[in-house]
């Protein structure tokens, strides 16, 4: 990583702090809405400052910075729309998944996806080729490239072009959250691949991130979980604001107790953000704080933004408030990369 | 998907049953809920997700061909007074047949259930409404023609605050019934009303004064097709999308006297009494939509190889067990505020002599002008307020409207999180049953917020149950009037109707009460 400064890293928050805010947040609709023209717009956006690669050095066309800067970045970009957050998360966590050769082939501006094959998914890779299908493949319709990740006994990472033989991409039109990383079903029948993480060490040699299978898995929970917390901070500005403006009873529905003890709540589970534990070099997330914050920190989204729109009441039902679309969203952090209640298992297992 | 707990008979849902029928016709109710289910399973469940899609893209598109299906069925009329036509079933029966429909899409029942609650206003006005738009109703059922009704109190500035008298007082209430020669001009905004941009009739909320809405919130029946009535724009729902919420706008509609239900300014106590009959209902679609998320995870991890040994799991097991335990203690919550409703409450009205020697006049007698002509006047009005005052009490009607709504709260918290832990269970790559799922999830949310939201209920519950109070819910027997020079008088003879012995209902409470 380099040895940025404190300023500098809370100079990077603020610019993607900025960008969410003028960006994303008017756009969401229609990024929720399913517009690829929105998001190829948003994605020029992003490319142009480099947070598609971010944790890439400058060799390879990134700002060589570390993981807590993704995260911070990300957060940011969440509290503006958490979908495009998570083509952010997905891409920077593919691209440092891949080998220095394999990099020098991905052009500039183009987008990756890390596709976890964790629980629940019938993946399997044999010989160099990848067999099997995968549901709900979040940020995977479109991409320019994929990488699957294997869990399991041996797990493995591998790289696959979007238009690589056999390799079969349907959009999810049920997809319910984040919607700006476009979910595809993903079929795959004799996929060639080749290896990502292709250092000597089973570690990615390309990017300055030098990922393994668990890193990158942790570094996917982390990041959702900062998604989740982005999300949550943006439920908690609209109820606030919302609840000074709206009157009941002839006060603002704030004086109402029954409202106050909501945005309390919200609060609290805000001021409970742990953040997450990064090594020295700031190259590598703790797999096991990484599942522990992923798991309170999307339950808390997801309590926070049925609050916010408990709040809003009726209004909040409605799809242009805005206010539902987070529900959606921190529901799909939930269950990224695996369901909460698998992340406990999991847990216990590091433990 | 299998559907272990709609296998189950009434009396293993109700153990109460067993005992003593609770009061119930049982074998009726079994019937009932058959005819549901089986329009469930026909019409209901195969055509929800697909209904979902294309309302989500155009929310006003609406499925015509679904409602007369469900009219088919007797849907639409189970609900009707027997003298009118329908069916005379009662909240606990609505309640039963709207589980059955939710646990199959709570969109498509709640077309079903906004119609009832659209003509419920009605129902209190007792005979005088048995010949009017009620048989209309029945009648258009029946020739395959459906007509529906919607029901409109929430208005852009107040939602909570319209559905509690003492918010109501404070209330931003910017619409305003204007009294003219012959009736009133409506004016106004009316938001989000299920139903409110397919509805041939509408039963709607405003004051005559705005200066006192609660005095003088009342309750008229619309008919759609008035000049200056008009759909403003139909919402794009988060869920239950195959009901349409309307914003309604009303600018200067006439509305003749004869289509003031009840009486000027019983408009809010009448409220309350809708609410505690609607809210069981609510609070059983609220236990059906978690039960529908149940069948349709617990048919996943039984039947799809995706979820091969998950059920030898305990934590799956726990989960299920969990949502078992829920569901069963909704459904026992929302039957207990219906059958207390129906038997407790409102039991003295359904069974007073006069009342059910009246149900047995011919339709051709009770149709001939000068009776119609009685039944509709201001005697008969107050007569049939004078009976309800001599079968239950205000205090009666605010326990009843307590427990409604601990089972709608109830109910509401117990279907966000089922259909959420069923969510976690299947995960991101379960395939189809996923995108049933997040669409119960979706119809869950607002079973916390519609029928007051759950915050609003659980205050119910506080004034009901914890402290006692009374709420005035039933119409005051004499009905003052302000005067053209604004003193108040009452309305004509109506004294003459009233019974001597009749019990006045002033609060009870040991505090804080609020008659």
């Amino acid at each position: 990583m380099s040895g940025i400064t404190a300023a500098e890293r809370a100079e990077i928050r603020a610019m993607a702090r900025e960008l969410g805010h003028r960006e994303l947040t008017p756009r969401a609709a229609s990024l929720d809405a399913g517009g690829q023209d929105v998001l190829a717009e948003c994605w020029r956006l992003l490319v142009e400052l480099g947070l598609d690669r971010v944790l890439l050095d400058e060799q390879h066309g990134g700002a060589g910075l570390g993981i807590p800067d993704l995260l911070a970045t990300i957060e940011e970009l969440a509290v503006g729309d958490g979908g495009t957050a998570m083509c952010v998360l997905l891409c920077n966590a593919a691209l440092a998944t891949l080998a220095d050769e394999q990099l020098e082939d991905v052009p500039a501006g183009a987008r990756w996806a890390l596709v976890p094959a964790t629980s629940g998914t019938e993946v399997t890779i044999s010989d160099g080729q990848l067999d099997g299908r995968l549901a709900c493949a979040l940020g995977a319709h479109g991409a320019d490239g994929l990488v699957i990740l294997l869990d399991g006994p041996e797990p493995a990472a591998s790289a696959v072009g979007a238009g690589a033989a056999g390799l079969m991409l349907e959009r999810d039109l049920e997809q319910m959250g984040l919607r700006a990383a476009p979910a595809a079903s993903v079929e795959l029948t004799g996929v060639r691949c080749a290896p990502a993480l292709g250092g000597s060490d089973g570690r990615a040699d390309g990017g300055s991130a030098e990922l393994s299978v668990e890193d990158a898995l942790a570094l996917l929970r982390a990041g959702t979980a900062a998604i989740a917390h982005g999300i949550a901070r943006r439920a908690y500005e609209m109820a606030l604001e919302y609840a000074h403006a709206r009157r009941q009873g002839g006060v603002a529905i704030i004086e109402h107790d029954a409202v106050s003890d909501m945005l309390s709540a919200m609060a609290v589970r805000l001021a409970c953000w742990p953040g997450i534990a990064v090594d020295s070099a700031g190259l590598a997330v703790d797999p096991a704080q990484a599942l522990a914050v992923n798991i309170a920190a999307t339950d808390a989204a997801v309590a926070s933004t049925n609050d916010a729109v408990q709040v809003f009441g009726g209004t909040g039902y409605m799809v242009e408030t805005g206010v539902e679309k987070l529900m959606r969203d921190a529901k799909y952090c939930q269950l990224f990369p695996e369901p909460n209640w698998v992340a406990h298992d999991e847990l216990m297992r590091s433990l | 998907m299998r559907s272990i707990t709609a296998d189950r008979s009434l009396r293993e849902q109700f153990p109460r049953l067993a005992a003593d029928g609770g009061g119930l016709d049982v074998r009726e109710l079994e019937r009932l809920r058959t005819r549901a289910r089986r329009f469930a399973d026909e019409h209901v469940r195969p055509r929800a997700l697909e209904i979902d899609r294309r309302t989500g893209e155009d929310p006003s598109w609406f499925d015509w061909d679904l409602v007369r299906a469900g009219g088919e069925q007797g849907m639409l009329g189970f609900m009707i007074p027997k003298p009118a036509g329908g069916g005379g079933a009662r909240c606990t029966q609505s309640a039963v047949v709207m589980e059955e429909l939710c646990a199959a899409c709570p969109g498509i029942a709640l077309i079903f259930g906004a119609h009832a609650l659209g003509f419920s206003p009605l129902l209190l006005g007792g005979p005088s409404q048995w010949d009017g738009v009620l048989a209309e109703l029945v009648a258009s059922e029946r020739t395959g023609e459906p007509l529906l009704m919607a029901c409109a109190i929430t208005e852009p500035e107040a939602g909570t605050d319209v559905e509690d008298p003492d918010l109501l007082a404070r209330a931003r209430i910017t619409s305003h019934a204007r009294r003219v020669p012959g009736g009133f001009r409506l004016s106004g905004t009316k938001r989000f009303i299920s139903n409110g941009s397919v509805a041939r009739w509408i039963t709607l909320l405003m004051p005559t004064d705005p200066r006192r809405p609660v005095e003088t919130w009342t309750c008229f029946l619309l008919d759609t097709r008035s000049e200056g009535f008009a759909v403003a724009r139909v919402e794009h729902k988060m869920g239950q999308r195959a009901c349409p919420a309307a914003e309604l706008t009303f600018d200067e509609v006439f509305v003749p006297d004869e289509r003031v239900v009840s009486r000027e300014g019983d408009g809010a106590g009448a409220t309350m009494i809708v609410l505690a009959s609607s809210r069981p209902p609510v609070g059983a679609i609220a236990t059906g939509i978690a039960r529908g998320a149940y069948e349709r995870v617990l048919g996943w991890l039984e039947e799809d190889r995706a979820a091969r040994g998950l059920l030898e799991r305990q934590h799956v097991q726990l989960a299920l067990a969990g949502m078992e335990e829920e569901i069963h203690l909704a459904r026992q919550a929302y039957m207990d505020a219906a059958t207390e409703l129906d038997h407790g409450t409102l039991g003295g009205v359904m069974s007073n002599p006069a009342a059910r020697a009246l149900e047995h006049v011919p339709a051709s007698f009770r149709r001939r002008a000068r009776i119609r002509s009685w039944l509709s006047s201001d005697r008969a009005r107050d007569a049939t307020i004078a009976l309800l005052h001599r079968s239950t009490s205000d205090r009666a009607m605010t326990r009843s409207l307590a427990l409604s709504s601990m089972a709608k709260a109830h109910g509401g918290d117990v279907a966000m999180h089922v259909t959420g832990a069923a969510l976690e269970l299947v995960g991101l790559h379960a395939g189809p049953v996923r995108a049933e799922l997040e669409k119960l999830w979706r119809d869950a949310k607002l079973t916390q917020i519609y029928e007051g939201t759950n915050q609003l209920n659980r205050l119910e519950v506080y004034r009901g149950l914890c402290r006692s109070e009374t709420i005035s819910c039933l119409p005051p027997l004499r009905r003052a009037q302000p005067d053209t020079d604004g003193r108040a008088h009452t309305n004509g003879d109506a004294g003459a109707y009233l019974d001597a012995d009749a019990p006045r209902h002033a609060s009870v409470d040991g505090g804080g009460g609020r008659s």
